[in-house]
């Protein structure tokens, strides 16, 4: 739309100057044209009458005269010695003179419209192509009754001059409208480019630069658009930095409580820790307060563990660092260290990988304690392979798994799908996709057939050596023989 | 295990616990409150290990930290915030041996200071063993360049014989972690890059080549031939 708009202000703007300079050329035309024809034929005419009226009077010529009596009274050549180009007469009884001999022709040319003038007794005038030749003839009738002349001058002085003109005038006018179409171009972009910078800065802030302006060079109603623009920019700017600076706050608010808590937690956990070893020593009626004591600060200190782990993924202040991962030997240790009940069912062999090994340990971590407080007892199993430049890891329960409606929510921050169910802080998932979509990949979670729940992960690595070295190095380095495993190395 | 360790915390609740827990496993402790007392402490009681806050009070840990590694080799263990990547690379770079973060757990904070001191206590075989112009008697836990005596942390210096006891092979951040710091295969390989680094620089400034220890990129380091 505002490429046919541009189109549109050029093609205005050219067919404007078109038109002035077809007309202002045409009129020009029409006006010198008619002003060396008048010109011409007024001379003519004078001459025409001075010649008849002055030179072919009575004593000269008599009434009714024949070519005889032209011809010996030196008339013509005193016509012709007056200026005119050539002379050709009728006289009353038929006869024709011409003054050289091509121009007994004209009498066949003559239009009736002509004769009808010369026999009112009239002066008429006509242009007549005679011999390729433009030529002006002015005709009147001696009075009484003849005979008639006709008085010829050349046009082609005129005619040459006009077609000059209008060469000229062509020339200019195509001249003009080249000029016409560079000048509706430019009138057209600086007419637009305001609106060109608008619409340029519009699609930078919605790709998100609030910052843009756009330069209020004029005073009309563009400039005023900008101003416009400028000031819906500002108000944006203004009131989204106002909630990101709240949301910041808050986020600041949230990891500076958890930081604090830590401190206060840190003893709790210890002290916690030292009442277990003397659960035995309390009266039996003690006992299971403290045993209820420390769950509890077990779970406090989950939570705010969780906490900032959430205040540092928002603030994106924790870098991944890639490392070299043996993952069988890596989900192994993780599994011994989280829910050892877990079976890690490895299919085909594994390289080892770069990868960001703290956050897949967390994440998996908490995929395998997820496991152990929501199915109980039930079998989990963890698969593991590495395709093409994708690690994929599946943790999978056979407990009691969820609605199928509540299967979308489970990644939600603090969504519990048993109100009545205690253990983790239900943070833990949403940490773990939280991770793995930072790191450029996925978790999700589907329903297991009977029953149960699997999450999946897919995570980009980069495939470090082929599955055979890997397995080959772990064994040699657990053998601890001295050998040099740079030659292994593809 | 009768080792004296010098517990440097500004929580009193935190340092109390501790205290209670690090005596109840066998240890003798004293305590400083922040960071100038910790060092007119750690001056007066030559403890054998520092358990060391980073958040202090007066002087910061690692300033400490700073302070106690150019008067001593005493092994450190700093108590750090949990996955705050700068102060744990920090407080490794400024001479920490070890880390646990807070809040900690006894039982791992216990088994960190037992693991530090036993790369200091351990008790070797007589030998000495050399590559190229390094030389290092292993019971007198020295470590010499064309003469010239390096001043290691017992964990560079555990981290310099796993080396040098095996020239030209390989070791993993995993393996190395496991010899040297005692962890199981979960550790930051962060402790042994920043101690690679150390240890690198002071073989350097004492004349060695900067090849004896190589990066064998993707796998980990090696001993040059």
């Amino acid at each position: 739309m505002f490429g046919s708009f541009r189109t549109r202000l050029i093609a205005t703007v050219f067919a404007l100057i078109a038109v002035t300079a077809g007309a202002v050329g045409a009129v020009s035309y029409v006006l010198v044209k008619d002003s060396l024809r008048d010109q011409l034929v007024s001379d003519a005419v004078a001459r025409a009458e001075f010649n008849i009226n002055v030179l072919a009077t009575a004593d000269q010529l008599s009434a009714g005269a024949g070519r005889q009596e032209f011809e010996t009274s030196g008339l013509a050549d005193r016509f012709l010695l007056r200026g005119t180009g050539g002379l050709y007469a009728e006289f009353p009884d038929g006869e024709t003179f011409a003054s050289s001999l091509g121009l007994l022709a004209v009498g066949d040319m003559l239009s009736g419209q002509l004769r009808d003038i010369v026999a009112r007794g009239e002066f008429g005038y006509e242009f007549l192509e005679i011999d390729d030749t433009p030529t002006l003839v002015v005709a009147g009738r001696r009075p009484p009754g003849g005979p008639d002349f006709f008085f010829l001058d050349s046009a082609e002085d005129i005619t040459a001059a006009i077609d000059q003109l209008a060469r000229v005038l062509l020339i200019a006018g195509l001249g003009v409208l080249i000029l016409g179409a560079l000048a509706a171009g430019l009138i057209a972009r600086r007419v637009l480019r305001p609106v060109a910078v608008a619409s340029q800065a519009a699609t930078a802030m919605a790709g998100g630069d609030l910052t843009v302006r756009v330069p209020a060079e004029t005073n009309d109603e563009l400039g005023s658009l900008a101003v416009a623009f400028n000031q819906m920019a500002t108000a944006l700017e203004d009131q989204i930095g106002a909630l990101v600076e709240a949301h910041d706050r808050e986020r600041r608010f949230v990891a500076d409580v958890s930081h604090e808590l830590r401190t206060p937690l840190t003893a709790l956990v210890n002290e916690a820790a030292m009442l277990q070893g003397r659960l035995s020593s309390l009266p039996d009626s003690d006992q299971r307060i403290g045993e209820l004591l420390v769950a509890d600060v077990a779970r406090l200190r989950t939570l705010v563990e969780d906490l900032l782990e959430v205040s540092r993924l928002e603030a994106g202040s924790a870098a991944p660092e890639f490392v070299d991962v043996d993952p069988v030997r890596f989900l192994e240790a993780v599994i011994a260290d989280r829910h050892p009940a877990t079976r890690l069912d490895v299919r085909a062999p594994v390289p080892s990988v770069r990868a960001d090994r703290r956050s897949l340990e967390r994440i998996v971590g908490n995929l395998l304690d997820n496991a152990k407080n929501h199915a109980e007892n039930a079998a989990v199993t963890m698969t593991v392979g590495v395709d093409a430049d994708t690690l994929a890891v599946s943790v999978a329960d056979q407990g009691p798994g969820v609605e199928p409606a509540q299967l979308p929510h489970l990644f939600d921050r603090f969504y519990k799908t048993d109100a009545s169910r205690q253990g983790g802080s239900g943070l833990g998932l949403a940490i773990a996709r939280q991770h793995a979509r930072r790191l450029g990949g996925d978790l999700t979670a589907r329903q297991l057939d009977p029953q149960g729940l699997v999450f999946d992960l897919e995570l980009p690595v980069t495939v470090l050596l082929q599955a055979g070295d890997s397995a080959e190095m772990s064994q040699l380095q657990a053998e601890g023989e001295e050998t040099d495993l740079t030659r292994r190395e593809p | 295990m009768d080792a004296t360790i010098l517990l440097v915390e500004d929580d009193p609740s935190i340092r109390e616990i501790t205290r209670l827990g690090l005596e109840e496993a066998g240890f003798t402790v004293q305590s400083a409150a922040d960071g100038e007392e910790a060092i007119v402490r750690f001056r007066h009681d030559q403890p054998d290990l520092v358990v060391l806050d980073v958040m202090l009070p007066k002087r910061d840990g690692l300033d400490v930290c700073r302070t106690i590694r150019s008067e001593s080799s005493v092994p450190v263990v700093m108590l750090t915030a949990r996955g705050d990547a700068i102060d744990i690379v920090v407080g490794l770079e400024s001479g920490a041996d070890d880390y646990v973060t807070k809040p900690f757990e006894m039982p791992i904070l216990i088994a960190r200071i037992r693991a530090a001191l036993r790369r200091a206590q351990l008790m070797d075989p007589a030998e000495t063993l050399t590559l190229g112009q390094v030389r290092i008697d292993v019971p007198g836990h020295r470590a010499t360049i064309a003469g010239e005596e390096i001043s290691l942390s017992p964990t560079e210096f555990r981290l310099l014989l796993e080396l040098v006891r095996r020239p030209g092979q390989v070791f993993t951040r995993e393996v190395l972690l496991e010899r040297v710091w005692g962890y199981s295969y979960l550790g930051d390989s962060r402790l042994v890059d920043v101690a690679i680094q150390r240890l690198r620089s002071k073989l350097t400034a004492a004349g060695g080549s900067s090849e004896l220890i190589e990066t064998v990129r993707g796998v980990g380091y090696r001993a040059g031939r």
